[in-house]
């Protein structure tokens, strides 16, 4: 790397605008000094050689991090065009729902990935360049701008006081009283270093980090956001389970188990509770006051293995309320859900027509139970009935063949075959039907018994969210951290006041990142204490003297 | 040091993407230890995984709403006895549908081997068992050599079986 030294002996990086020592320009850029990042070589940006040099310069570039950023904006937003796939009708299968709902676009759409914006490769991709982006410029500024805040030297050449902003001159004719000015200084709460007669005051240099300590909090965020990808840390599930079931809870690899013992759902009573008595009128139907499921937390047992010899042993009992969920090693279950008369039971009684009336069986009475049927039914009397087919959810498949969707009883059908006294199972055919729900149709000829459908029992399904997030504190972290980096880079500012005495001449320059009008304010208070040239503001005259409006942000410093 | 900075960056963007797009990967997946697990056939015999040291499992998990597995089994139905006689074992596991159905389901395909229920879907749960069908090649030595998932041919499930023959 190339070296540039400068005539006061210190040696500076290539590219360096600004002795980092004495403030010498080293590069002559019109009347004013350009203080960026104090006028030091941003890390990488002079020289370009590997590859990884050319990687890092690409990432150091403000203008590409920029760009990553609108990308992302457009790209965002462009996602919100269309339903995200866990929005669409469910059921529906996203490569021909995009297309059949929204055409070309749709199509295009789905191709694109950005149905599944947050999942999708490029988004993915992008998200992790702002990240490098982040990391990259960041230490490319920060380390040479510490450095050079660090290194700082009292006594600054003449080029650089005359090239700041605000600056004045005059004869120096009594020697200054440097002790005083520094006292004055001190009370504006400076801090004041002297060297050979000259004086740097200091303040609020911290502010300057600002910036850093925002994008570290970004890059913790980021990290945090990563991390739900690593195995372990992160975890979003759902499971439903009917009142009085037991089942596996995911991501724990069958370890845990939890039963749903009852679900309820509790109303206000407008009679009883003054307090809302009015709001609930104004409702005029009824207003949920809980959700609950009482739930009993079990873990397998460590003898046995998986499967049928699986011995569960009891943790605890929770009732799972909004917000009250049930939490072990890391893990809770919320209640989101419910489903309320979930078909459990079909009671079933035979009636028979004898000479034109119709009667009852009393003693032929059986309960289906639907998640669980029995194959056959036997009675004192001699009847015998059978299941021959049973489908929870019914359904007709493509070849037209009688079948179930799942195993969920939401449209149960059954076959039963009735046997009289006098008939043979063995040999006979009975009375075959098919029954369901308002479905009661008889299969074969010669029917002499009908089954009737006498009571049907519901039980109620919970809907839990299964859900484990280890991110969630570096998350947290990352976003307080952001935003002490945004208070301290926005509330608080760098400024410097240089005082020089040299060849008979008295030299005041200030800088100040932002918020110069203050600094003018410190110098106005010095100078009416003490013996100091008038100063200008070199912006101001520029601007003066090109007849501009409108210069701002020239001197905005990152 | 920027070197090292890019590449600790790289790598951990890299086993996100891993992580993230490799979902087609299952819970147990080839080259995996096989979880031992204890199931009962329809007659309440049991089977314990581990039992089956020095024999090939061809485990098969179907429902009777999945028309795949239908046709799986169909072609299980001529093979079963000849890869039985070769030392691989075929576990038909159903994921916790009504005995009644699976009984059903065996006499109105005439299924002349076992079948097993996986009560609760322990087992399933175990196996990352998220389609139907989902069939597991487990070796003699109790690893899984291969996941398949979905509808196979004859030839395809032929072959499967061919696999999982012990050496020997």
């Amino acid at each position: 790397m190339n070296k540039v030294t400068c005539e006061c002996g210190h040696k500076n990086p290539y590219g360096t605008y600004l002795c980092e020592s004495c403030g010498k320009p080293l590069k002559d850029e019109g009347k004013l000094a350009n203080m960026r990042y104090e006028g030091v070589a941003r890390r990488s940006q002079t020289y370009q050689k590997s590859i990884v040099d050319k990687i890092w310069n690409f990432f150091s570039s403000v203008k590409v991090g920029i760009w990553i950023i609108v990308l992302l904006l457009v790209t965002s937003s462009l996602g919100t065009l269309f339903p995200q796939e866990m929005y669409i009708p469910p059921g529906e299968d996203p490569s021909l729902y995009y297309a059949q709902e929204y055409g070309i676009l749709g199509q295009l759409y789905y191709d694109l990935g950005f149905h599944n914006l947050y999942s999708s490769w490029w988004y993915m991709l992008l998200i992790a360049a702002l990240g490098i982006s982040l990391v990259i410029a960041s230490l490319d500024r920060f380390v040479p701008l510490y450095r050079a805040l660090k290194n700082q030297r009292v006594t600054r050449h003449t080029a650089f006081m005359k090239k700041q902003r605000v600056y004045g001159m005059k004869e120096n004719s009594e020697a200054l009283d440097i002790k005083a000015l520094s006292t004055s200084l001190k009370e504006r709460k400076y801090n004041v270093r002297e060297e050979d007669g000259n004086l740097l005051a200091e303040k609020g240099r911290f502010a300057r980090w600002g910036p850093y300590v925002n994008h570290i909090g970004l890059i913790i965020f980021l990290i945090g956001g990563m991390l739900r990808f690593f195995p372990g840390m992160y975890l979003d599930d759902y499971v439903w389970i009917r009142e009085g079931e037991t089942e596996v809870i995911s991501g724990t690899e069958g370890e845990y188990f939890v039963q749903n013992n009852q679900f309820l759902v509790e109303l206000y009573d407008e009679e009883d509770n003054e307090i809302f008595q009015e709001a609930l009128m104004r409702e005029g139907s009824p207003v949920v006051s809980n959700y609950q499921t009482d739930a009993t937390l079990f873990k397998r047992s460590t003898e046995g293995s998986i499967g049928s010899e699986t011995e569960l042993e009891k943790v605890k009992d929770h009732s799972i309320r909004v917000n009250e969920p049930l939490t072990f090693e890391g893990i809770s279950l919320y209640q989101v859900d419910y489903r309320l008369n979930e078909l459990s039971t079909f009671t079933f009684g035979v009636e028979i027509e004898e000479d034109g009336e119709v009667q009852a069986l009393e003693e032929v009475v059986f309960e289906v139970d639907l998640n669980d049927p029995q194959m056959y039914y036997e009675f004192d009397n001699g009847y015998q009935i059978e299941i021959i087919e049973y489908f929870p959810n019914f359904n007709i498949d493509e070849s037209g063949e009688p079948t179930t969707l799942n195993r969920v009883p939401d449209n149960p059908r059954i076959i039963f075959e009735l046997y009289p006294p006098d008939a043979d199972p063995e040999e006979d055919t009975g009375e075959i039907s098919l029954i369901g729900v308002q479905v009661n149709e008889p299969l074969n000829e010669d029917h002499d018994h009908t089954l009737r459908m006498l009571d049907v029992e519901f039980v109620d399904v919970t809907g839990l969210t299964i859900r484990r997030d280890h991110t969630l504190p570096i998350i947290i972290a990352g976003g307080i951290i952001f935003m002490i980096g945004l208070t301290q880079g926005s509330y608080w500012f760098h400024r410097r006041i240089w005082i020089q005495q040299k060849d008979g001449q008295l030299y005041v320059a200030g800088h100040a990142n932002k918020n110069w009008h203050a600094l003018k304010r410190d110098i106005e208070y010095l100078r009416e204490k003490h013996d100091l040239p008038e100063t200008v503001d070199q912006a101001d005259e520029e601007v003066k003297e090109k007849d501009q409006v409108n210069e701002g942000g020239r001197d905005k410093n990152v | 040091m920027r070197s090292a900075i890019l590449l600790v960056m790289v790598a951990a963007i890299a086993y996100t993407f891993y992580n993230h797009f490799s979902e087609e990967r299952g819970l147990v997946d080839a080259g995996d230890e096989a979880p031992n697990f204890v199931l009962e056939d329809m007659d309440g015999e049991r089977v314990e995984l581990s039992e089956l040291r020095g024999q090939g499992v061809y485990l098969n998990f179907w429902a009777t709403y999945c028309t795949y597995c239908r046709q799986k089994m169909e072609y299980l139905k001529d093979y079963h006895e000849e890869y039985a006689e070769k030392g691989v074992r075929i576990l038909s596991v159903n994921v916790d549908e009504t005995t009644l159905q699976v009984e059903r389901h065996q006499q109105r395909y005439d299924i002349n081997y076992n079948l097993y229920i996986d009560r609760n879907m322990l087992v399933s749960n175990a196996y990352g068992v998220g389609v139907l069908p989902s069939v597991f090649l487990i070796n003699e030595n109790g690893s899984v050599i291969e996941r398949q998932i979905g509808g196979k041919t004859e030839e395809q499930v032929v072959a499967a079986l061919d696999e999982l023959v012990p050496e020997s």
